[in-house]
């Protein structure tokens, strides 16, 4: 169904981060907002991401904001960089999704909505280090890797699932001996991004436990955040709810705490 | 989301978090009339991987239960789930439960008709007495051996000794069982479970086009487990008596196993010899006993006086059998399978050591039924995605083949419909050794292709 040599291809194909972004990413990272802000403004499709980005409804500013410089002012170092990782994430997007009934539109609200959740736990949870709180921009690509490896196979998969219930993970992982979020590690190495960020994601499968208490923890939290957003009538109906199974007992420990923060009745 | 359908049961598996508007979102249109179309005996949801649920969450499952109940008559609830869960759920819908509670889907199987694993020893407790009784009676019904903890002191007790029960059952609650005649298949043979009072019901709850089909396909014998019914009324006699004349028609047998006579009249059991159904004490004096299942006609379909042959229909759509067939060991394996020989005869295989089968039917605008041979360790890797780990467990290794041949079944039905031909597939069977397939097909002629893939050859066979 899925081979080796395909998800080689897939990783293969992954361009590396483009130059601009490279410098936006490194300006980030020292601090030099304005001049990331004069970088970032040289790639249109960059720029015209943030502004649609930041205006979602979800990030709550009540005028329009235009002007990537003023972007960043209001983000801070640690969402700007946590957006300029969710655009390089969405320039593996499909312009036409098969397997998940998505598009552009709802993906990018997808990403938004992870993203500004994600804040409010680390704010929570009193995490102030950039790179953790920009790990929730990969967690998404695990959707694209899922869509680019099974989208001519989705009659197969929906055949198997009518005799087992089994998630895509688990079917790579007996397949391939790799799954969804060793691809997704895989791309954030090639992307040069912190090593802490493939390592939470990784945790947020939810089958695979961290050693380090901090990264397991925080891949609990994102495992948890995930199918929060992912039991929203429009994930469900675009078939993202059970693309990988939701381990409970892995969350069990910090879901009084999540359903506080969360707000949950 | 469709229901993972194994052993006569459904099972909805959600995820995350239920309330009034993601619960809808989880069940279209289409993945309840699926559900109806099913032949299940039961249609369950599972809320092992729900973290949180509020009542509306719930509620558009409850309407699936009260859709599936109106039109089938089969149990329907939910299943696994932990003490917090249980007590949320009852606290919800108070005194108007419709639905059953089955604290996994292990105990729910054991109230499933087509349930094999009989004689469990069930450690059950129930705050509600009424309900300690009837999980009882149901289990006992059910052919286990149930033990009723009066008290909760004496069930936490009793639980201490786990290895003394097969399976203990607490936050458990049987709402209507099912009312549908059930249907197992061993051996070769049907098994149909009739229960309580039979009169002119039975005519909407047995699923003729169903027996019709099974008879299509070559099944001979056709058993009414009728231990637990109390009586039969004339409009259920005369059902029966159509059925036995139907049947006679394919030299099919039809009998009753354990019927007791106490509450109808005797005259009932002659008029029903004289149309040919046989009687029975035991399941096992039928079962047990090779002589008479050959008689009866569950062994070999030379039986079969009018022997149905291949039609040229089948012979055209052959092509699309074999891509369901090695489309599916494909996606299993990710092995590129081909096609070595094929020939028109009786089926013919070389060394039958080690060899399990899988056989599954189908019926409907044309019939007939494809089986399967594969060596153990051949379908152990043909198996290996639906298996996960490695094994020597040859129960479960058919287990699984039986999955693998549905999926070759479902892949049949789209190939067909795009044809545009409509066909139902019935439930798989498998074959432990080749002497128990040689029972069914040895006399059959059909097409015979051996397939290969990872250098393993296994053989193909379509018949009807």
């Amino acid at each position: 169904m899925i081979t080796n040599e395909k998800i080689d291809s897939f990783i293969k194909k992954i361009p590396p981060a483009p130059k601009i972004l490279q410098t936006t990413l490194k300006l980030l990272n020292e601090g030099e907002l304005i001049e990331a802000a004069k970088v970032a403004k040289e790639d249109l499709a960059l720029s015209s991401y943030l502004r649609t980005l930041v205006n979602k409804p979800i990030y709550g500013f009540k005028n329009e904001v235009k002007d990537i410089s003023q972007i960043f002012g209001i983000l801070g170092v640690a969402k700007s960089q946590q957006a300029v990782y969710a655009y390089m994430v969405s320039l593996l997007s499909p312009s036409q999704w098969n397997f998940f009934k998505l598009n552009k539109n709802n993906f990018a609200n997808l990403q938004a909505e992870l993203a500004v959740n994600w804040q409010k736990i680390t704010k929570y949870l009193k995490i102030e280090n950039k790179d953790i709180q920009s790990a929730i921009a990969l967690l998404p690509a695990s959707i694209i890797v899922s869509e680019a490896l099974f989208c001519e196979k989705k009659e197969d998969v929906e055949l198997l699932r009518t005799t087992k219930d089994i998630d895509l993970n688990t079917i790579l992982k007996r397949l391939c001996k790799k799954d969804l979020f060793d691809i997704c590690e895989a791309i954030a190495i090639k992307w040069e991004m912190e090593s802490v960020i493939g390592e939470i994601v990784q945790a947020a499968s939810g089958v695979k436990p961290s050693e380090d208490i901090q990264t397991d923890a925080l891949g609990k939290w994102m495992h948890l955040l995930l199918f929060y957003t992912l039991s929203k009538p429009v994930y469900i109906d675009a078939g993202l709810n059970d693309f990988i199974s939701f381990n409970i007992e892995y969350v069990s420990d910090i879901y009084e705490d999540f359903a506080t923060l969360m707000e949950i009745a | 989301m469709r229901a993972v359908i194994k052993n006569g049961i459904g099972v909805f598996h959600p995820q995350g978090f239920l309330d009034g508007n993601s619960s809808l979102s989880m069940l279209s249109i289409e993945d309840i009339n699926a559900t109806l179309h099913a032949n299940v005996d039961m249609v369950l949801v599972s809320l092992k991987k729900v973290i949180f649920f509020n009542r509306n969450g719930l509620d558009a499952f409850v309407k699936l239960f009260q859709k599936v109940r109106s039109e089938k008559h089969i149990t329907v609830g939910f299943c696994d789930y932990d003490e917090k869960k249980y007590n949320a759920i009852t606290k919800f819908y108070k005194d108007e439960i419709i639905f059953s509670l089955f604290i996994t889907q292990e105990v729910a199987s054991l109230f499933a008709s087509s349930f094999q694993n009989k004689s469990k020893n069930v450690l059950l407790y129930s705050e509600d007495k009424s309900q300690r009784t009837a999980i009882a009676i149901e289990l006992h019904d059910n052919g286990h051996n149930p033990i009723i903890a009066q008290s909760l002191a004496e069930f936490e007790q009793k639980a201490k000794v786990e290895s003394a029960y097969d399976v203990i059952i607490k936050d458990t609650f049987l709402g209507q069982t099912g009312q549908k005649v059930a249907t197992r298949v061993t051996g070769n043979a049907i098994i149909y479970t009739v229960s309580s009072f039979l009169d002119a019901e039975i005519g909407s709850s047995f699923d003729i086009n169903y027996h019709t089909n099974s008879l299509n396909v070559g099944f001979r014998l056709f058993i009414f487990d009728a231990y637990k019914v109390v009586s039969m009324n004339v409009h259920a006699l005369n059902f029966f008596s159509k059925l036995a004349s139907s049947s006679a028609e394919y030299n099919a047998t039809i009998c009753f196993v354990g019927m007791s006579f106490d509450k109808t009249p005797i005259s009932f059991k002659e008029t029903l010899e004289d149309s040919g159904i046989m009687f029975f004490n035991q399941m096992d004096d039928i079962l047990q006993d090779k002589e008479l299942l050959q008689e009866l006609g569950a062994s070999s379909a030379a039986v079969v006086k009018n022997k149905r042959t291949l039609n040229k229909v089948i012979v055209t759509e052959l092509p699309n059998f074999i891509e369901a067939t090695v489309g599916t060991i494909e996606m299993m394996t990710n092995s590129k399978a081909y096609k070595e020989a094929a020939k028109i005869d009786t089926i013919a295989i070389a060394d039958s050591d080690d060899k399990i089968a899988s056989s599954i039917g189908f019926y409907g605008d044309i019939d007939g039924m494809v089986i399967l041979v594969f060596p153990v360790n051949i379908a152990k890797k043909a198996c290996e995605l639906l298996i996960g780990e490695e094994t020597d467990d040859k129960e479960l290794i058919l287990d699984t083949l039986a999955e693998l041949v549905n999926i070759v079944g479902g892949k049949v039905k789209t190939l067909l419909a795009d044809e545009g031909y409509s066909v139902d597939i019935t439930l798989p069977r498998t074959y432990s050794d080749i002497a128990s397939l040689m029972e069914v097909a040895q006399n059959k002629k059909g097409v015979q292709v051996d397939l290969v893939f990872n250098d393993e050859k296994f053989l193909f066979f379509l018949t009807r």
